[in-house]
Parts: structure tokens; C-alpha cells; sequence
């Protein structure tokens, strides 16, 4: 179990590399697909099959493959060849370390101070997963994902009005 | 009886509202017979209620709950004794007289309805000072007799004299109302008490002699000062001359400066509880008495010298209600207010005459042109002066009695009251003499004629109030109020009567001699008084006093508050926190550069900020933040 | 469970901060946005590990909202980019400052 969360740890690192390193935009995207399925592996890890599914159906399988449609559609060059401002990236390093400063106290805290709950995974493997989650969606979170629907009611017409706009 | 007392002071308002707001709507006859009417009418009603009084009775009667907040409990209340009944059967007869006169006096006026309406005004506030049963309500008609005589002193407000006057008037009138409402503090601190009723019967809780009540007395003394206008806030009467004449005669001779005399004739009980304070009002109304009589003798306008006559007579009613002389000092203010309001009515029909010269050597020899005016003013220098039998007499004797025979020191007092008797009558002869003239003219070229019935019938009612007034029972009518006023010896007595009556004598020879007989030795003392004579011409030089100490001051504080604090300080505080805004907004209007990465930073900033914060309140940091 | 709860917490800060440094650093509008999902993943990879230790499922439920929302932004985010590619403009972060004070 250490070992396998090792390797999928060191895929992670190294594909967020790639999604921010690469010149191509084509190949960041790329990157950004492998990290997902990674992730995705994670949550199984968890025990979190009902996102785990969610993640590849969701993220990595529509929304990626629309970054990737428009990106191919585009094919916006690489921004690493226009010529640099010199500031920003001494920000971005700063930030970095602060970031990691931060990532180190994490380490010296190890303990989760939360209350623990009720549903352990025995508890959510007798009912199922999906059951499970399905219940609490709409019980105890119905007002966000009522809401939530909202919101992607208003994108999907924002988003047709934008495309929409005569380009001047 | 509530009723009536109720109506005697609402007919006047009623007066004022219907001249105030319909006057100028209105035919000039009918404003003038609304506001004398008014007044007539609260006379009428005043005596019916004399006539309950005189019964026995005695009203306190509450109206309404004016004002509550915990035990601070203000009613509307009216009083009525022996005391304020006599107080509103003057202001209201008086006020009547000088009313009607008015209608003649003010006919040629473009303001006659304002006039009429400011008049039914004062006299409606008046009344609500005297008929009050509490300090509050008593402090409220205060205050708007303070108002009727700076909107009447500044009637003709085009003229700067007379606007400079009223403002005189009020400034040093509000100085006396910060003492009265500290003295309502005081009271109300110590007695939870406002109202007549409960002040009285509290009264002797308090230590006698002792700190808070003389600071009480005192407080409310300064009240009495500034609108009385003795002695130092006495300087605003002379210039309220400058307000029509029948405004000086009812306002600035009658009624409103005895105001004071009234208040602490009212408060009487406490005055006998402080014997300091009221020492106190007797010194200085021994002292303006003297005073005022002083400069009296220097001026040379017709107004001015009965001015400093009121002062001076005053004077003798604070020195009789200062050493307990309650009966003597009421009796006074009678007898006073007749031959005052005479004196100026009589002075107005003269000024009309002589087309508003009011210089007394402009005049003279008016017995043949003005016939009226020139006896009823005689029986008025008569009866101030203290001719035997006539009313003045009656009351001057009254005080000065009281004065001499008293047990302490109060003799000193007596003695400048007999000077001042003295002087009374040297310098209203003096202005008799000049103004009216011993002889008989053979033949007038300067076509003077008399004042019209409507002003010559009041005069001649007041000149035989000025008779017959010493024989009203004053004293046994107040005595339910003031208790018996002390008996002297018949010795001392008629001894007294004579002394008083041998200075008022000396006092006529005097001012005969010097103006009738020999005039050139009137000249010639002038020129060997010198500069005691200049001194005493210029009032002894205490408004120029004042205006050094006071009035420049207070004036260059106001140019450096305006010119300096104002723009510098305040609007510089309030500008500065509008600039500082205003620039930090535009610091941070520069954090909107538009561009995508600068506000990932600004919001990551922030972020990391939050984390921080949280991560000190929860206890992950070095550093304890929060609870 | 063998792999404590922090290593998951520290791989998802790792992940942010990466996404992070790439968010600002990157000027291709559509690679910053793929910083920006990197970002997300990352936080939902954190609230799905403390509900696992927690024995609850909110952060998984929470999680779920996440994607969901993702997923509009960047329907939105893609025209807007679309758009500006139409305009002819670069595509480039910094010059698209139109909202500048």
C-alpha cells in the first residue's frame, strides 16, 4: 500500500511539472490528463470509488477533452518565446518558498484535529458507495447541489451568449 | 378659578397669534383694539380672580404632566397668591393703559400689527413667568420676556443703534439665564424638587446659611441682576431706549425689569434661609439705587434719565426684598409702575411733539402747547420724588423705614437710600424744570400740539394711580404671603417720614435753584465738578470697561476661531480624512493593473495571509493569537 | 491504514503549490488555466483524504461540488479565451488588461 502510493505520488509530482513546465500548450494539456488519472487512482486509494468514477467521467474524460478540442482548434504558440517581464517570476519563487514553508509546519503537525465521524468504510461498504453518497447529496446537501445547478444552468447560457457575440 | 387663571393667560396669546399671523391682513383699528383688547380682557379677568383671592383663596393647580423621566417631574402648574395676583393685576392694567396708548402713539408706523403682536407677546410671557408654580415654566416665560424685549428694543431693526441695543439687551440677559437654570440644577440636585409646592416645604432640609442654598440664592440672583439691570449687568437698559416709547414705558419701567424683584419675592422662603445672598441683593440694589441716581443727574435726553431713574428705583426694591422687607419692596413696584409708565408716556407724547428729539434742552416752556402731558408729568416727578401723600411718598417711606430701623447693619443701606431720595428728586426736577419749563410762554411759535385723547387718557389714569396708589392696602394684602410686616414706634415712625421727606426737599431746592432761578450756577458747579462730572456723564466709563475687559476679547477669540481654527483645524480635520481616503484609494486603484497575474498574486497573497491568521488562532504558530 | 493522513496532505500542497507557481509564472492564457485545475484537483485530493480519516463523507460530497463547479468555469473560461482568440488579440495574460484602472 506505502509503495503503491509512493509511485502514484511521484506520477503526481511529475506530471505537475509537465503542466507547468512544458512550452507547447498541447503537451501541458497532455500532462493535465495523466495527473487527473492519477488522481483518480488516489481516490480509490481512498475508498472513494464514486469519485474516483466521477473524475475520469468528469474531469478527465469532458472537460479535458475540451481543453484539448480548443487547443487544437487554436493552436495558440508557446508563450515561453515572447519576450519575458522580469519581475513576476522572482513572485512566483517567493511564493513557492512561502508555500513551502507552509508544507513544512504541515509536516511538524501531523495529527487531524477534526472530529472524527460515523461512516467508516465498513460502515459505507455495507450500504455502497453510490448509495451512500447519493443519500447525502440529497438529504444533507440539497442546497448546494441545487445551487450548484443553478450556477451551471447560468454558465451554459453564459457561455452560448459568449460564443455568440459578433467579434468586432 | 383654574379656569380663570388659565384664561388670563391665554387671552393675551391669543392676541399675538391673531395679530402675528393675520395683522397685516387686518384694518389698523382692529389690530390695534385685538392687542389693546387682549389685554384688557386678562385685566377684566385678573380682577375676578382678585375677587376669589381676596375670598381666601388661593389656586396651585396642575394642568398637565409636562415633562417625565424618572423622578424629574415637571407639570404644568399655575400659581395663584396674593403675590402673583397682585403681579398680574399691574402688568395686565398697566400693560392695558399702555396698549391703548399705543394705538395713538404707533398709528403712523408701518409695523403696527408687528408691533401690537410683539407687545401681546411680552405680555403673554410675562404673565406665564408670574403665574407659573414651578422654576421651570417660571425660567420658560423668563426667557420669552427676554425675547419680547430684544424683537421690541430692535422694533425699528433698520437702525444699527437699535439692533446693537436689543442684541446688548439679550447677551447680557442670557448671561442671568445660565444662573437661573444653575440654580434650577442646584435645587433639583439637593431637593428633587421644580415646583413652588414642593420647594417651599423642602426648603428646610437644607442646612441654613450653609453653601448650597446661598450658591442657590446667588445663582438665582444673577438671574434677577441681568434682567432687573442692576449693578453690573445693569448696562443694556439705557441703550433698550432705543425701542419705542411705550415699549420702554411697559417693558423696561413696569414689568419686565421688576422681574427680578419678583422672583426673589417669590422665593422668599429661600432668601430668608440664605443670609448672605440676600445681604447680597441688598448691597447691590443700595448701591445701584445711589448709582443710578448718580449718572441720572448728567444726562441730557429725556429717556435716558428716566432709564437710569428705573435702575435706580429698583435698586430700592432689591434693597427692600434684600433685607426682608418683602411688603415694602412689592408695594414699590406698585407705586412705581404708575408713575414710571406715566413718566414715559408722558415723555413719548413730548418726543412725538418735538418730532423725535429726545434733548431736553431742545425743549422747555410746554405748558401752554401741551397742557395735558405737562400736569400729568408734573403729579409723576411729584410722586417719584416723594411729595407727601401722593404714592411715592407712600412706598419710598416704606423702604427707607425698613432700612433704618432694622437690626443690623442694614442702616448703612437706609442712609444710601435717603441720598438716592434726594438725588430722585434733584434730578427729576432738573428734567422737569428743562424739559417742561416754569413759565407760562405769552405766545408759542413752534406749533406743539398735544397728544391725541387716545394717549392722553391713559396717562391721566395713571397719573391718578400715581395719586392714589400709596392708599391701596398692599402690605395686609400680601401679608398672607410675607407675614406682617415689622411695626416701628410712632416716633420713629414720623421721625423717619420727616427725614425722608426733608431730602426729597432738599433735593427740589436744589434743582430749583440751579434750573429755575439761577442757571448760570448750574454752569458754573459743571465747570467745578470737572471731571467728577465726566466721570458721572459717562455712566462711570462701564461699558467702555466692559468692552476692554469683555467685548474685545471675546471678539478677537472669534476672529482667531474663524480666521485660524476653522480653515486650519476643523475643515483641515475634516479635509484631511476625506484627502487621507482619497489618496489611499488611489494607491490602491493601482493594484488594478487589469492583468491576470498581478491579481493571482494579490489573491494568493491574501490567501496565505487567511492561512496564517488561522493558522495563529488555532495554535499552530509561535506567535498566540486570540483566545 | 498505512499511509498516514499527512503524506496525502502533503502531496495536495505540493500539487497547489505547483499549480500555484505555474499560475503565475505562465502567460498562455490556456496554460494558466490548466494551473488553475491543477489548483482544484489538488484541494479536492486534500478534502477527500480528511473525510477518508475522518470516517465521513462531506469532503467527498464537497469534493463532487468541486468538479461540478470546475466544470462550468471552464465552459466559460474557454469562450472568453475563444473570444479573445477571434479578437485577434495575443494570447497573452499580460497584455489582456482591458479591465485596468
Amino acid at each position: 500500500m506505502v509503495v503503491g502510493f509512493a509511485i502514484v505520488a511521484a506520477w503526481e509530482i511529475v506530471t505537475a511539472a509537465g503542466v507547468v513546465g512544458f512550452r507547447k500548450p498541447i503537451y501541458n494539456a497532455l500532462s493535465l490528463v495523466a495527473n487527473m488519472l492519477g488522481l483518480a487512482v488516489l481516490f480509490l486509494m481512498l475508498n472513494a470509488q464514486f469519485l474516483f468514477a466521477a473524475q475520469l467521467i468528469v474531469y478527465a474524460g469532458a472537460v479535458m477533452v475540451l481543453f484539448v478540442f480548443i487547443i487544437a482548434l487554436i493552436n495558440p504558440e508557446s508563450d515561453v518565446a515572447l519576450p519575458r517581464r522580469g519581475t513576476e517570476w522572482i513572485y512566483g519563487a517567493v511564493f513557492g518558498v512561502i508555500f513551502a514553508a507552509l508544507l513544512v509546519t504541515l509536516l511538524f503537525n501531523r495529527g487531524l484535529t477534526g472530529r472524527p465521524g460515523t461512516l467508516t468504510p465498513e460502515a459505507i461498504a455495507a450500504v455502497g458507495n453510490v448509495q451512500t453518497v447519493g443519500v447525502a447529496l440529497y438529504t444533507k446537501f440539497l442546497f448546494p447541489v441545487e445551487v450548484t445547478s443553478l450556477l451551471l444552468l447560468i454558465a451554459a447560457v453564459g457561455a452560448v451568449y459568449l460564443a455568440m457575440r459578433r467579434v468586432r | 378659578m383654574d379656569t380663570l387663571a388659565l384664561l388670563v393667560l391665554l387671552t393675551p396669546l391669543a392676541g399675538f397669534i391673531v395679530n402675528a399671523l393675520f395683522g397685516r391682513l387686518l384694518p389698523r383699528r382692529i389690530v390695534g383694539w385685538i392687542g389693546a383688547g387682549s389685554i384688557g380682557l386678562a385685566f377684566v379677568l385678573a380682577l375676578l380672580a382678585l375677587s376669589q383671592v381676596l375670598g381666601g383663596h388661593r389656586l396651585d393647580q396642575t394642568y398637565f404632566t409636562w415633562w417625565q423621566s424618572a423622578d424629574f417631574n415637571v407639570p404644568f402648574n399655575l400659581y395663584l397668591d396674593q403675590l402673583s395676583t397682585l403681579m398680574i393685576l399691574v402688568i395686565t392694567g398697566v400693560g392695558f393703559l399702555i396698549h391703548v396708548y399705543s394705538i395713538g402713539y404707533m398709528r403712523e408706523d408701518p409695523g403696527y400689527s408687528r408691533f401690537f403682536a410683539y407687545m401681546n407677546l411680552f405680555v403673554f410671557t410675562m404673565l406665564l413667568l408670574v403665574l407659573s408654580g414651578n422654576l421651570l415654566w417660571l425660567i420658560i416665560g423668563w426667557a420669552g420676556v427676554g425675547l419680547s424685549s430684544y424683537l421690541l428694543i430692535g422694533f425699528w431693526f433698520e437702525r444699527t443703534s437699535a439692533v446693537f441695543a436689543a442684541r446688548k439687551a439679550f447677551v447680557m440677559n442670557t448671561i442671568g439665564d445660565v444662573g437661573m437654570v444653575f440654580a434650577a440644577f442646584l435645587i433639583f440636585l439637593n431637593l428633587r424638587v421644580l415646583d413652588y409646592q414642593g420647594l417651599f416645604s423642602r426648603v428646610h432640609q437644607l442646612p441654613k446659611g450653609g453653601g448650597v442654598i446661598t450658591a442657590i440664592c446667588l445663582l438665582l440672583l444673577l438671574g434677577a441682576v441681568a434682567k432687573s439691570a442692576q449693578l453690573p449687568l445693569h448696562t443694556w437698559l439705557p441703550d433698550a431706549m432705543e425701542g419705542p416709547t411705550p415699549v420702554s414705558a411697559l417693558i423696561h419701567a413696569a414689568t419686565m425689569v421688576t422681574a427680578g424683584v419678583y422672583l426673589v419675592a417669590r422665593m422668599h422662603l429661600l432668601y430668608d434661609w440664605a443670609p448672605t445672598a440676600a445681604a447680597t441683593v441688598a448691597v447691590i440694589g443700595g448701591v445701584t439705587a445711589l448709582y443710578a441716581a448718580t449718572i441720572g443727574t448728567a444726562q441730557i435726553d429725556i429717556k435716558r434719565i428716566l432709564a437710569y431713574s428705573t435702575m435706580s428705583q429698583i435698586g430700592y426694591m432689591f434693597l427692600a426684598v434684600g433685607i426682608g422687607a418683602y411688603t415694602a419692596g412689592m408695594f414699590h413696584f406698585m407705586t412705581h409702575a404708575f408713575f414710571k409708565a406715566l413718566l414715559f408716556l408722558a415723555a413719548g407724547n413730548v418726543i412725538h411733539a418735538f418730532h423725535e428729539d429726545q434733548d431736553i434742552r431742545h425743549m422747555g416752556n410746554l405748558r401752554a402747547g401741551l397742557p395735558i402731558t405737562f400736569w400729568t408729568f408734573l403729579i409723576g416727578t411729584l410722586s417719584i420724588s416723594g411729595f407727601p401723600l401722593l404714592a411715592g411718598f407712600f412706598s419710598k417711606d416704606e423702604i427707607i423705614r425698613g432700612a433704618l430701623s432694622a437690626a443690623g447693619g442694614e442702616y448703612v443701606l437706609g442712609i444710601l437710600a435717603l441720598i438716592t431720595a434726594g438725588l430722585t428728586a434733584f434730578y427729576m426736577f432738573r428734567l422737569f424744570i428743562v424739559a417742561f419749563g416754569w413759565e407760562w410762554l405769552a405766545h408759542d411759535d413752534r406749533h406743539l400740539h398735544e397728544a391725541l385723547p387716545v394717549q392722553t387718557i391713559p396717562i391721566v389714569i395713571l397719573a391718578a394711580g400715581a395719586v392714589v396708589g400709596g392708599y391701596i392696602p398692599v402690605a395686609s394684602f400680601l401679608s398672607p404671603v410675607f407675614g406682617q410686616p415689622a411695626e416701628v414706634g410712632t416716633l420713629a415712625f414720623w421721625g423717619l417720614a420727616g427725614l425722608t421727606l426733608a431730602a426729597s426737599a432738599v433735593g427740589f431746592a436744589v434743582a430749583y435753584v440751579l434750573y429755575a432761578r439761577r442757571p448760570e450756577l448750574a454752569v458754573a458747579w459743571r465747570t467745578r465738578l470737572g471731571p467728577i462730572f465726566t466721570l458721572v456723564e459717562h455712566k462711570y466709563y462701564v461699558d467702555e470697561l466692559y468692552d476692554r475687559v469683555f467685548v474685545r476679547p471675546c471678539l478677537a477669540l472669534a476672529r482667531f476661531l474663524n480666521d485660524i481654527v476653522e480653515p486650519r483645524v476643523i475643515d483641515g480635520a475634516v479635509n484631511g480624512i476625506a484627502d487621507f481616503f482619497l489618496l489611499e484609494a488611489r494607491e490602491f486603484r493601482l493594484i488594478q493593473t487589469g492583468r491576470v497575474s498581478s491579481y493571482a498574486l494579490w489573491t494568493l497573497g491574501g490567501a496565505i495571509g487567511i492561512v496564517l491568521v488561522v493558522a495563529g488562532f488555532l495554535g499552530y504558530l509561535p506567535v498566540r493569537l486570540g483566545g | 491504514m498505512p499511509v498516514p493522513a499527512y503524506s496525502f496532505l502533503l502531496l495536495s500542497g505540493v500539487l497547489f503549490t505547483m499549480g500555484a507557481v505555474g499560475f503565475l509564472i505562465r502567460r498562455n492564457p490556456l496554460v494558466v488555466f490548466m494551473c488553475i485545475e491543477l489548483m482544484l484537483n489538488a484541494v479536492n485530493l486534500a478534502f477527500v483524504a480528511i473525510s477518508r480519516y475522518l470516517n465521513s463523507l462531506d469532503g467527498v460530497i464537497f469534493a463532487f461540488l468541486v468538479i461540478t463547479v470546475a466544470a462550468a468555469e471552464v465552459v466559460v473560461g474557454i469562450a472568453i479565451i475563444v473570444q479573445v482568440y477571434r479578437a485577434g488579440r495575443p494570447m497573452d495574460v499580460d497584455d489582456l488588461d482591458l479591465m485596468k484602472e
